[in-house]
């Protein structure tokens, strides 16, 4: 028998509750916090715009993942499949005249189209920030310590962030005249790390020695600061060496704030956004098998909207941060009440709730036994019950009898 | 820190596999194949069997930190994973094939094509970088069944001998990619756990390249 469809979800979408959806706005919290304390400010997107501006300097693959559809003039419209191309726009058509640098961070869901496999939702919400109109190191270092903060913040253990270099793959795979299909070839067969099919490929272009030494030493150029030395020796042309000594700043940046502790240099990750063009980063976490949050330098993608404007940013995926976060929800209800109380009583519920405590009542009309039951569903610490106007029950760790004035005595003296 | 977990194929290339990782120093128990789970006696790895098919599944979701698969299981499944070393085991290739009369003939000039094949996607990306429009009808298995009933015109499938091909009257018309065995890694576990990663996939690179010379 077929569900009818009205009962139904398209695949890839979340239903939060209970407990989930409590640690999801934990940990948007605790992120949006850090990052106001760093200076970042918060931006609203919009959910969904026109196709040709979300889609401006992304990679075909994320191209065919977006949702698209028409709207009633005819006009593709897309949802937005991340954040930093709105945040561009935005810079690059209205606030592009504002001090630099700007710092900004959103929290909100993206949308993509991907198999269902691998923890890919249709539906998930990135928590991020874009720092626009710092074309320094400085600028970077700041990213990537703040990315450090945020997944210290989550409680998801021991983490890693892999840091890469944009700029000097291009120098590698660019000096070599590889172009078109083989290029996208070359691409994935470094990704893959399949270096017997790197080999392969490299023959049938028909690269130098020295380049060919370069690309095939690229998946294995990951590791500690030494990782610097060899990439330079390797570098055939000027773009990569440049590319490896801003890369070595940032690095002393991060030495000198004591979070190179968490980063690995790997230069051989050309998996990364289509308008990176510089560093290039993914976190890790020790039992989860694909990152939790990416980010890079995209010195081009303001100048698709307006003004050329230097900009480095990195997101969070929450659901993903979820699966490997330590950080509880407390449901439970301080004080739950029966439901016919004296107003006397009723004011001092009020008086609660203002001091920040959890108090429910009970709206359906249970007592005694039901009331109980229904209490430890609840995991309410403290259940009042009423007999009648002045004869009160009250359950926390025993169980007493109390007078209304005595009710009232007991509750002024609850603190959160 | 925890072993780190391979994932093997149950059956015909897990004798052959388990014997490359005791070449390499990670030896097990000889009856430990029984269980579904088993440990190398160093304690540095831990073995896991499952379905060829599912092996990159394993990998791909970080169960398991290693895995041994077909390369055309591999790229069927569109998985996303690091493939660094290849075992030279389980060789064959993913051929497209039917009966001898369509030896010599050009598929463009077939407006309709019907292909059966347990490899929807590779014959898919196949005919498409070849701009023929084709039906492809999935089988799971006997796909060398499909053109001598009339299900299909022409089949896509892997061939390690031949003879199977043979036997029913087909013959291999066009090769459309090799595969062997590969290492297959799961990218998050390669990042974390770099060194031990490079310590296996070098033990085990020592151990092939050391058989090569032997031949």
């Amino acid at each position: 028998m077929n569900v009818p469809l009205k009962r139904q979800r398209p695949h890839g979408l979340n239903e939060l509750y209970d407990e989930q959806a409590a640690i999801k706005s934990a940990l948007e919290d605790r992120l949006l916090g850090i990052f106001d304390r760093w200076g970042y400010r918060r931006i609203v997107l919009p959910t969904f715009g026109y196709y040709e501006s979300l889609s401006s300097g992304a990679s075909p693959a994320l191209q065919r993942q977006m949702f698209r559809f028409f709207d009633r003039e005819g006009e593709i419209i897309a949802l937005r499949a991340d954040m930093t191309p709105l945040t561009a726009r935005l810079v690059g058509t209205r606030l592009y005249d504002s001090p630099l640098p700007m710092r900004f961070c959103y929290s909100g869901s993206v949308f993509r189209y991907e198999p269902p496999q691998a923890g890919q939702r249709h539906e998930f919400t990135q928590v991020g920030v874009e720092l626009i109109g710092g074309a320094s190191p400085e600028a970077d270092a700041e990213v990537i310590a703040l990315a450090i903060a945020s997944l210290k913040a989550l409680g998801v253990g021991e983490f890693q962030v892999n840091l890469g270099q944009v700029a000097y793959l291009r120098a590698a795979l660019g000096d070599n005249s590889v172009q078109g299909d083989r290029q996208e070839a070359l691409e994935q067969a470094i990704g893959r790390k399949n270096d017997a099919e790197v080999a392969t490929l490299l023959e049938q272009i028909g690269v130098s020695r020295e380049a060919e030494r370069q690309i095939r030493a690229l998946p294995h150029l990951y590791g500690g600061r030494e990782v610097l030395a060899n990439a330079r020796d390797l570098s055939l042309n000027a773009a990569a060496r440049e590319a490896i000594d801003y890369l070595e700043q940032v690095y002393a940046l991060l030495v000198a704030q004591d979070v190179a502790e968490h980063v690995m240099l790997d230069l051989g990750e050309v998996r990364s956004m289509a308008y990176y063009t510089g560093i290039s980063f993914h976190g890790y976490v020790q039992g989860l098998g694909l990152h939790l949050c990416s980010g890079g330098r995209y010195d081009d993608l303001v100048s698709n909207y307006g003004p050329s404007m230097p900009a480095v940013g990195f997101a969070l995926g929450i659901e993903r941060a979820m699966l490997a976060s330590s950080v509880s929800a407390d449901l439970g209800v301080d004080a739950l009440f029966a439901a016919d109380m004296p107003a006397s009583v009723r004011r001092l519920i009020a008086a609660l709730r203002e001091k920040g405590l959890r108090v429910e009542i009970d709206v359906v009309g249970r007592h005694g036994k039901d009331l109980l039951d229904y209490a430890r569903q609840r995991q309410a610490t403290r259940v009042i019950d009423c007999a009648s106007e002045d004869r009160f029950a009250l359950y926390d760790t025993g169980e007493r009898e109390l007078s209304r004035d005595e009710l009232l005595e007991e509750v002024s003296r609850w603190t959160h | 820190m925890d072993p780190l977990t391979v994932a093997l194929p149950k059956g015909r290339m897990q004798d052959e596999v388990l014997g490359i990782f005791a070449e390499a120093g990670y030896r097990t128990e000889p009856d430990a194949g029984r269980k579904l789970i088993f440990p190398d006696v160093t304690g540095r790895l831990r073995f896991l069997l499952a379905k060829p098919g599912d092996v990159p599944t394993y990998v791909e979701y970080g169960a398991a930190a290693f895995g041994i698969a077909g390369l055309d299981t591999v790229r069927e499944g569109g998985h996303d994973l690091y493939e660094p070393l290849s075992l030279g085991v389980g060789k064959c290739h993913l051929a497209l094939a039917g009966p001898a009369s369509w030896l010599g003939r050009d598929l463009r000039k077939v407006p309709y094509l019907r292909v059966a094949s347990k490899y929807p996607r590779l014959a898919q990306q196949y005919f498409q970088q070849r701009d023929l429009s084709v039906e492809i009808i999935y089988l799971s298995g006997s796909i060398e069944l499909a053109p001598v009933v009339g299900l299909s015109d022409l089949l896509v499938d892997l061939v390690q001998s031949g003879r199977t091909l043979k036997e029913n009257g087909l013959v291999e018309l066009e090769t459309l990619m090799e595969s062997e065995a590969v290492l297959v890694v799961n990218r998050a576990v390669h990042k974390l756990r770099a060194a031990e990663i490079r310590t296996v996939v070098d033990s085990l690179a020592d151990v092939l390249a050391r058989r090569k010379e032997l031949r």
